[in-house]
């Protein structure tokens, strides 16, 4: 694993602790370390199975860990559900609806059992949206339906988001919207977002920080700009001077691209420390490129050494 | 709380609209039939006495051949017997336990079949309060419905017994009046019980219908044995070697006191003039005839046909020097003889007179329930229904605490 500074357990919203969770033998969560800055917005990535879900479920307490534990906001939502559940405010992977009832009704359901709903505030959110309050959940698009989820989450008015792959099932439009009524939220209230999905475009504009997990395993912990920084893209085995090979990955046509880790300085003290003068013929790495380099390594595609 | 029963009923929309249908209109059907029965202000002195409702006993009136009276006992028959009659009967047995099934089926496992319960658990930190919500809206709606269902019932009962105060007889006695609502209850409460252990619905749905199936069926034999039985009375009069268990007023049960060997005191059963209300047999000896009824009957003969005492618990008993004899009864001799001198004697293989120990000489006891124990026995089951539902439901409220919401 690769983790970064800046998410001082003491100041994380979410923390995790050599976290492990088993399916009999599927091993879903293997001794994860995590801290999610209070504050941040952290794209959480990994291919299908990578244990992203489970994650967010033992923060939910919906999972027990097999080992470790895990803190939202200081609080160990296993031990004390109520004071954690306080604290979170959740949108699950698929939009779970009330197919009879308005979305009104799910607005007065969530104050019902939110004692802290703001339904004013989910009101206003989905007028912006001009989702009718009278209309019924069934008769939403997946669109609507999600952002009534989202409403639900945000009119807790709770410091932690915790959002499940909430974009999987949306066009591009809506995952668009979604995205930008998340972000406005955040920014107003200052809240932290934990967003899971294995969509990296739509996570690059909206997260300030990257965590990709792949075999249950956290493989890179760190903020967006740190992830930029310091990898590099190669079509060859050649590696950029000082770098480190992460993995291997299919490119565009039938380019085999390389991902390569630069030193924790950076690109600017390799390049000042170099003296053989030798020619670096690296890119800079996408987002994207950065998360497949990371998931074929995981994978151990194209067989890539790894240091 | 006001507002989570108000959009759990909605949420279940179709089952609460269902259920509230059926319940009234069984309900309004059960008064209907009543008023068809009433309508026909059938004398008492018109209905047959010793009658017990059947096929082919019409005519066992005795009314002394009043062609009047004769054609309205008729009439009454016909729709005692009639289809109507029999399909509502049977829907107000059934329905209580199908209202609880169908309302307690999806009550928390549609929400895990679909997908909603993760929602409604990440807003509540307490799942138990999230359950109690939806628990007390299926209360919310089954009480008031199975009041009006019982309350029908009682009046069917009261019209299908003319007469008779239906709280003083065990007559259907679990199919109508308040237990009705324990017995939705205890439906209800398993069949939501086990929609969170399964939490699927069929299976919940299907599973439940066959427990209640057999719960019903093995609830009366089972309450015969650990109730009634234990507050059963000896019938008046009964304490004799050979009468019939249903007669008439004065009519078939012997007068004569019974033989100097009955048995008598505790634990063994002596005829008593009156039955007592209280559990075990009295040890007074008497030789009146009364319908032994007990309670608010007795005495009520006018009022009330002596056929009502089919409506009883009744089971008998072979007493033998005083005690219970569970043995083969063809090993006893019930025949007996007393001589001239008082002296009681049997016959041995050959026919030959042989003298008796009176004590040993086998006698058959009726002990019926009284119709005074009848708010006792209902309460006492209505208890037990309940408490088991709670039993049930507490399964089902730790349950829900750590389950996972898919």
């Amino acid at each position: 694993m690769v983790a970064e500074a800046g998410a001082s357990i003491a100041t994380a919203a979410v923390a995790a602790h050599g976290l492990s969770k088993r399916f009999k033998r599927k091993v879903a969560l293997d001794q994860v370390d995590l801290s999610v800055p209070a504050g941040s917005v952290t794209a959480l990535v990994g291919p299908n199975g990578a244990g992203k879900t489970t994650l967010i479920r033992v923060c939910m307490a919906f999972e027990r860990p097999n080992a470790g534990n895990v803190e939202v906001d200081g609080v160990d939502p296993w031990k004390h559900r109520s004071a954690a559940l306080r604290r979170v405010g959740y949108v699950p992977q698929t939009p779970a609806v009330y197919r009879g009832l308005t979305v009104e009704d799910h607005l007065a359901m969530a104050r019902s059992l939110h004692p802290g709903f703001d339904v004013q505030y989910a009101c206003r959110r989905l007028d912006q949206l001009a989702i009718p309050l009278d209309q019924r959940a069934d008769t939403l698009s997946g669109g609507q339906a999600a952002q009534l989820g989202l409403a639900i989450a945000l009119g807790t008015r709770a410091k932690i988001l915790l959002l499940d792959e909430p974009l999987a099932n949306l066009d591009p439009l809506a995952r668009r919207e979604f995205i930008q009524v998340l972000l406005d939220a955040i920014h107003s209230d200052g809240s932290t977002a934990l967003l899971s999905s294995h969509i990296v475009t739509d996570v690059e504009e909206a997260c300030d920080r990257l965590t990709i997990l792949g075999g249950g395993k956290v493989l890179l912990d760190c903020p967006l700009e740190t992830a930029r920084k310091v990898h590099r893209l190669t079509d060859s085995d050649s590696p950029p001077p000082g770098a480190t090979a992460i993995g291997s990955f299919a490119g565009k046509g039938t380019k085999r691209l390389t991902l390569w880790r630069l030193p924790e300085e950076g690109p600017d003290a390799v390049a000042a420390g170099d003296s053989t003068g030798a020619a670096d013929s690296s890119e800079e790495a996408s987002l994207e490129d950065v998360v497949l380099g990371y998931l074929a390594a995981g994978r151990g595609t194209f067989g890539l050494q790894l240091n | 709380m006001l507002t989570r029963i108000r959009l759990t009923l909605k949420q279940h929309r179709f089952e609460t609209i269902a259920i509230t249908v059926v319940c009234l209109g069984v309900s309004v059907a059960a008064l209907i039939e009543a008023f068809r029965l009433n309508s026909l202000n059938v004398p008492l002195s018109c209905l047959p006495t010793g009658y017990s409702f059947g096929p082919g006993m019409s005519s066992m009136s005795l009314s002394g051949g009043d062609p009047h009276c004769q054609a309205l006992a008729d009439s009454f028959d016909r729709i005692h017997r009639s289809t109507d009659v029999n399909i509502v009967e049977l829907l107000l047995l059934l329905v209580p336990l199908l209202a609880g099934i169908v309302l307690g089926a999806p009550l928390v496992a549609r929400e895990l079949e679909q997908g909603t319960a993760p929602l409604s658990w990440s807003l509540s930190g307490s799942r138990r309060r999230w359950l109690l919500g939806k628990v007390l809206a299926g209360v919310v709606l089954l009480v008031p419905l199975m009041l009006a269902v019982g309350l029908a019932a009682d009046v069917l009962e009261s019209a299908l017994d003319p007469g008779v105060n239906t709280h003083a007889v065990f007559q259907n006695y679990l199919g109508r009046g308040f237990v009705v609502v324990f017995w939705a209850l205890a439906a209800f409460a398993g069949t939501f019980t086990l929609g969170t252990l399964f939490g699927r619905m069929m299976p919940a749905l299907i599973v439940a219908l066959v427990i209640c199936f057999f719960a019903r069926v093995l609830w009366d034999p089972g309450m015969d044995r650990i109730v009634l039985r234990s507050i059963a009375v000896e019938q008046a009069n009964s304490g004799q070697q050979f009468g019939p268990v249903f007669a008439p007023p004065g009519v078939g049960i012997a007068t004569e006191p019974t033989p100097s060997g009955q048995p008598s005191g505790s634990p063994g059963p002596s005829a008593s003039s009156e039955p007592s209300a209280s559990p075990g047999p009295s040890a007074s000896s008497g030789t009146s005839a009364s319908s032994g009824t007990g309670g608010s009957n007795s005495g009520t003969d006018a009022a009330m046909p002596y056929w009502v005492q089919s409506d009883l618990y009744v089971y008998n008993q072979v007493y033998v020097g005083g005690k219970p004899y569970y043995g083969d009864q063809s090993n006893l001799q019930f025949g007996y003889g007393v001589d001239e001198n008082g002296n009681v004697f049997g016959w041995d293989a050959n026919g030959n007179q042989v003298p008796l120990d009176p004590s040993q000489i086998p006698t058959w006891v009726n002990f019926v329930i009284p119709g005074s124990q009848y708010w006792p026995v209902v309460a006492f089951e209505s208890g037990v229904l309940l408490l088991g539902s709670l039993l049930m439901a507490g399964v089902a409220f730790v349950w829900v605490d750590r389950r996972r919401p898919y």
